[in-house]
């Protein structure tokens, strides 16, 4: 007992620091939990609105004119696509796959030019204490989700990129195609983070198991 | 002061005319309209359609229903109709009647080119076609690669001939080229209704001159918004604009350097029939820019029935029909989508 009180008195610091690394888990934990959870309802409310928008294109253009049998069946090159790396927070023990997604993609000329999309700001949040209101299709407004500087693409190379895709049903499509669009667009953005933040959430849940199992070990 | 078609018009027209008008009153009511902007699921909205003249053509359609099935259905519907009219109409009828048709052969066309293009089926394609559309040597599309062999091939033989002059050319077919086509032909296709309409005079001349010059109208309008940030260039968008309507020419002078909906909307508010459309809808959206024509091409459409002896009155039940299974088309999606809270966005009443 007089050890016991020795070694807590010779280092009560070290236990106070084990305690905050265990309350720091838990509270990444609970923080990305809490974003994965938002961000499914954002994701359910802008498909809503993208599905939406496309009926009412389809209203304004005629049937025949948006149409499943118009969507190009030729071999081309994908204008999105998606990448998986493998992430390591500190030690390789806690390393989780990250996603990445890359749109608008041009093989042109040789060159890659490709805007990424990080979460970064998103994990940043996760350490402030204030409430967070789900059922909120504002997200991507409270969250200023940042954009990778190493963007090549102009905004116009971009309109041009997207008009390209919408001309399978026509040229001059309504601006409502357009809107449901940039809806899916969203919608394709959140689903890369909401895995992005599912990794993370995993890997944290881990960690805390570990740290747990050490404890009562 | 008319040429006393009262006295000669029921000799040919009259039944056509009784048959086109007790059809009008079979069109949706406000209250049958209410009852299906209730409706929780596609079946519930067949149980209510099935106690209107729709009810023969969806009963015995299998649960669970798709929008697309209702819409087709109550398609067929307006088909035999007009296949029952045309089949009665004599001369200079029966011509008129076929004007009615010649737009949505013109859709045929392009659906058939364009899937063409994107190496689609083409029986998958036919299958999409509007019924209304359809002529004999359609399929033929498919293997025509620029269009002047589409002209030679196919098209010499069909009515939209003659409307194919503006845009022959030997340069192969891509999406520009072919929605270019689209508006071109359209465009050629008005303006020969419209003479048309003119050779026959009286009340016809009168009534037809209106609701296609709106027609152009809105058409220039559409094209216009539709090309704001496109790679169509002013001189391009001016072509695909019809040479009569109120528009024409200094509405389309103006329309055609628009880059904006506000210069569009600034445009139309200088012309009085319009300036009612454009105060429906706020500064810098389009949203309900489709609703605000439709409401008022209904109401034109609905005055045509005031009059006797003329033959709007077949054009004006075609438009109104169209309009009902757009209506249907809305409200199914809506109950589908389960967003009943923007059924009225887009719904016009008839009457």
């Amino acid at each position: 007992m007089e050890d016991d009180d020795r070694c807590s008195s010779s280092n009560p610091g070290g236990i106070g620091q084990e305690e905050e690394d265990e309350d720091g888990k838990v509270l990444r934990f609970l923080d990305s939990l809490d974003s994965y959870l938002t961000l499914l309802d954002a994701l359910s409310s802008t498909l809503r609105q993208g599905w939406f928008e496309l009926a009412s294109a389809r209203h304004s253009m005629g049937s025949s004119r948006i149409s499943s049998v118009l969507l190009d069946q030729k071999v081309q090159s994908a204008a999105t696509t998606f990448q998986v790396r493998k992430s390591i927070d500190g030690s390789p023990s806690e390393s989780h796959p990250s996603f990445a997604i890359s749109k608008w993609a041009s093989s042109r000329n040789g060159k890659c030019s490709f805007r990424e999309l990080e979460v970064s700001r998103v994990q940043k949040t996760s350490k402030n204490s204030e409430l967070r209101h789900r059922g909120s299709s504002n997200f991507y407004e409270e969250h200023d989700l940042t954009i990778n500087a190493s963007s090549t693409i102009s905004d116009s190379d971009v309109q041009k990129e997207r008009s390209k895709s919408l001309s399978v049903f026509g040229t001059l499509v309504s601006p409502k195609l357009r809107g449901a669009q940039v809806s899916f667009e969203t919608a394709l953005d959140a689903i890369v983070e909401i895995a992005n933040i599912r990794s993370s959430m995993l890997s944290a849940f881990t960690q805390l198991q570990q740290e747990m199992k050490k404890d009562l070990g | 002061m008319y040429g006393f078609e009262a006295l000669t018009f029921n000799i040919h027209g009259g039944y056509l005319e009784a048959i086109v008008r007790g059809h009008r009153s079979g069109l949706l009511t406000a209250s049958d309209y209410n009852n299906l902007c209730q409706c929780e699921t596609l079946d519930d909205i067949k149980m209510h359609l099935s106690a209107t003249e729709y009810g023969p053509y969806l009963q015995n359609e299998p649960s669970p229903l798709h929008t697309t099935t209702v819409v087709e259905k109550c398609t067929l519907k307006l088909v035999d109709e007009y296949k029952h009219m045309l089949c009665q109409a004599t001369e200079p009828l029966s011509t008129f009647l076929e004007y009615i048709t010649y737009g949505y052969m013109i859709d045929n066309v392009v659906l058939i080119v364009t899937g063409t293009l994107h190496e689609r089926d083409v029986q998958e394609l036919l299958e999409k076609c509007h019924p209304l559309g359809m002529f004999d040597s359609i399929a033929t599309l498919a293997v025509a690669q620029n269009m002047r062999e589409l002209y030679r091939l196919v098209l010499v033989d069909t009515p939209l001939a003659p409307y194919f002059s503006e845009c022959i050319t030997s340069e192969d077919l891509d999406d520009m080229n072919i929605e270019i086509m689209r508006n071109t032909l359209y465009k050629a296709y008005l303006e020969d209704f419209y003479n048309f309409c003119q050779k026959l005079g009286g009340a016809t001349a009168e009534i037809m001159s209106d609701l296609l010059a709106f027609e152009a109208d809105r058409r220039a309008v559409n094209i216009t918004i539709n090309s704001i940030g496109t790679e169509l260039t002013r001189d391009d968008r001016r072509k695909l604009y019809s040479n009569f309507g109120l528009l024409y020419p200094y509405g389309h002078e103006e329309l055609a350097i628009s880059e904006d909906i506000d210069q569009v909307r600034s445009v139309m508010e200088k012309y009085p029939p319009y300036q009612s459309i454009f105060a429906k809808i706020s500064y810098g959206e389009s949203q309900m820019l489709d609703k605000a024509f439709y409401e008022e091409e209904v109401k034109r459409l609905c005055l045509a029935f005031e009059q006797q002896f003329h033959y709007a009155v077949f054009f004006a039940y075609m438009r109104l029909r169209e309009q009902e299974i757009r209506n249907l088309m809305w409200i199914s999606e809506c109950v589908a989508q389960n967003q009943k809270s923007r059924i009225h966005d887009s719904v016009v009443f008839i009457f």
